[in-house]
């Protein structure tokens, strides 16, 4: 936190400084406390109790379980615009995760430039626009529950280095956004890998998480009272599991395909809000991840009331086996909007774990989970 | 599971409870859409919407437009939400949180007093603003009322 209050204070000196250098501030946090309800037997370790786990942040692993904690997902984000002329314009986002001991990365670092008005290209560091709120997951105010669904947002890559082109076009009466993006993955030291590794009881130094060339397209389409987003991108996937000895598991790369289509539909005071998406593995098992959300928020004066039901599966279209991981997330919650910039959320999330104990892919365990906080925008 | 939804139906009722309590009935003002008078661009709700969400960058006389929006404190902004846009001012606050934090728009910038909108779009071209219909003088061109 410190090192945020430092460099914070050193753009606001530096912008005050120069002044030529058109800088806006502005930013987003998250204060959230939880816990799971009760205990579990160990799925991974039949006949132990442990806590019950609810993983609210799989990409940073950030767990709830019987002990009360605000690490879990708390988040506060600095974002600054430096408009270096008309149509460039430089943006970096300095996020502080509870979960990380809230050291500060430069998790959004990128160029902008505004070719003409219907055309903005980009290039540098950014969320890989997988799912409908993947590229806003952690601004909670943005959306009604206290976070995407995490059995679906699980995966352990999340952010790029690559080039977004964005193309603004009407059609009728909608509003159009196609974005085509190509870019590149290192992620050295994946934290979720390490964990995974650590669950199963390996004792691997380090795991290096690798997606390449991953090329893909959004088209967004928006009328009256919907929003609606198609994702399609493929990308080669690589691993390198790295053992105390310094060796290295053999791991065959392979490609993956994802695609989906989500949005949200108001319909009078009720919001539909949606999100299916479908992951294929060209692997030698024909591994794919059929993914689906939907949720209901009602919204009344300052209060959305709200149910989610979020669902993941796990097939193998080659070596067909039911006995693979899959579970579900029946959340009910309420956001209540006591500012203008401000929410105060509170969210119970009952998780279902519907995986195949005897092989180990039941490894997250039912659990039941009270959290609540403010999500704010300034 | 009935436990459950029984609570969810308690938070609904309680919701419903407080949001009537403080929801005093606001007098129901016009919003008015003003701009330069020298702008003779075409405008209906639906091109003003789409400008107003960041949608639709330019006028029709092919200008990029200004945005100016009242504070949130002024119910103006929520009337102009409801009517124009078709949410609630907080459903409006979401989707620019959204869009400012993954670099695809910039809201309309926030004005202090309906003076002040009046007063900077008489000395733009290309701002573009709404204050309450009564509100509006002969330095600013009302292209809509809502």
């Amino acid at each position: 936190m410190k090192i945020l209050i430092i460099i914070f204070t050193s753009l606001l000196i530096l912008s005050s400084l120069s002044a030529k250098a058109e800088i806006k501030f502005s930013g987003y946090g998250s204060i959230i406390a939880g816990k799971t309800l009760g205990t579990v037997d160990d799925p991974l370790n039949p006949g132990q109790k442990r806590d019950e786990i609810l993983t609210a942040d799989f990409y940073d692993v950030g767990q709830y379980t019987n002990d009360i904690t605000f690490n879990a997902e708390s988040i506060f984000a600095l974002q600054a615009v430096m408009d270096l002329s008309a149509d460039f314009k430089v943006t970096a986002q300095l996020v502080a995760k509870g979960v990380d001991d809230f050291e500060p990365e430069f998790d959004w670092y990128y160029l902008t430039y505004q070719a003409s008005d219907n055309l903005t290209l980009m290039a540098g560091r950014r969320n890989i626009p997988m799912y409908y709120f993947s590229e806003f997951s952690e601004v909670g105010y943005a959306y009604p529950w206290m976070r995407p669904p995490s059995n679906l947002y699980w995966w352990q890559i999340t952010q790029f280095n690559g080039f977004h082109a964005m193309y603004n076009f009407d059609w009728g009466d909608y509003s159009n956004t196609v974005t085509a993006f190509y870019g590149n993955e290192y992620s050295d030291d994946n934290v979720e890998m390490l964990y995974y590794d650590k669950l199963y009881g390996g004792t691997a130094r380090t795991v290096n998480e690798i997606w390449t060339d991953i090329a893909g397209v959004n088209w967004n389409i928006s009328g009256d009272n919907f929003d609606l987003r198609f994702v399609y991108f493929q990308n080669d996937r690589d691993r390198e599991t790295i053992q105390q000895d310094g060796s290295i598991d053999p791991f065959t790369p392979f490609s993956q395909t994802f695609m989906g289509v989500g949005g949200s539909v108001d319909i009078q005071s009720f919001t539909i809000l949606f999100d299916w998406n479908f992951v294929d593995y060209d692997d030698d098992r024909g591994t794919e991840f059929p993914t689906y959300l939907v949720s209901l928020v009602y919204n009344i004066g300052d209060y959305q009331p709200y149910i989610v039901y979020s669902k993941a599966d796990h097939e193998r279209t080659k070596v067909p086996t039911e006995d693979l991981e899959e579970h579900y997330i029946m959340g009910y919650g309420l956001r209540y909007n006591f500012l203008p910039n401000a929410s105060f959320k509170i969210q119970y999330d009952h998780f279902v774990d519907q995986g195949h104990e005897p092989t180990g892919w039941a490894y997250h365990g039912d659990s039941d989970t009270i959290a609540l906080g403010v999500d704010f925008v300034f | 599971m009935l436990c459950l939804f029984k609570n969810v139906k308690w938070v609904v009722v309680l919701g419903l409870f407080v949001s009537s309590l403080l929801t005093i009935n606001q007098a129901n003002a016009e919003v008015a859409i003003v701009v330069h008078p020298s702008n003779g661009s075409n405008f209906n709700k639906s091109i003003i919407k789409k400008i107003f969400l960041g949608k639709s960058k330019s006028f029709s006389n092919g200008r990029a437009a200004i945005l100016l929006s009242a504070s949130p404190k002024e119910p103006v902004t929520e009337e102009f939400n409801k009517k124009v846009i078709g949410k609630s001012s907080n459903q409006v606050n979401a989707y620019w949180s959204k869009m400012i934090f993954t670099g695809k728009g910039t809201p309309p910038q926030e004005m202090a007093s309906t003076d002040e909108i009046i007063s900077a779009i008489s000395a733009n071209p290309d701002a573009i603003g709404y204050i309450d219909a009564s509100a509006a003088t002969g330095d600013v061109k009302v292209v809509a009322t809502f």
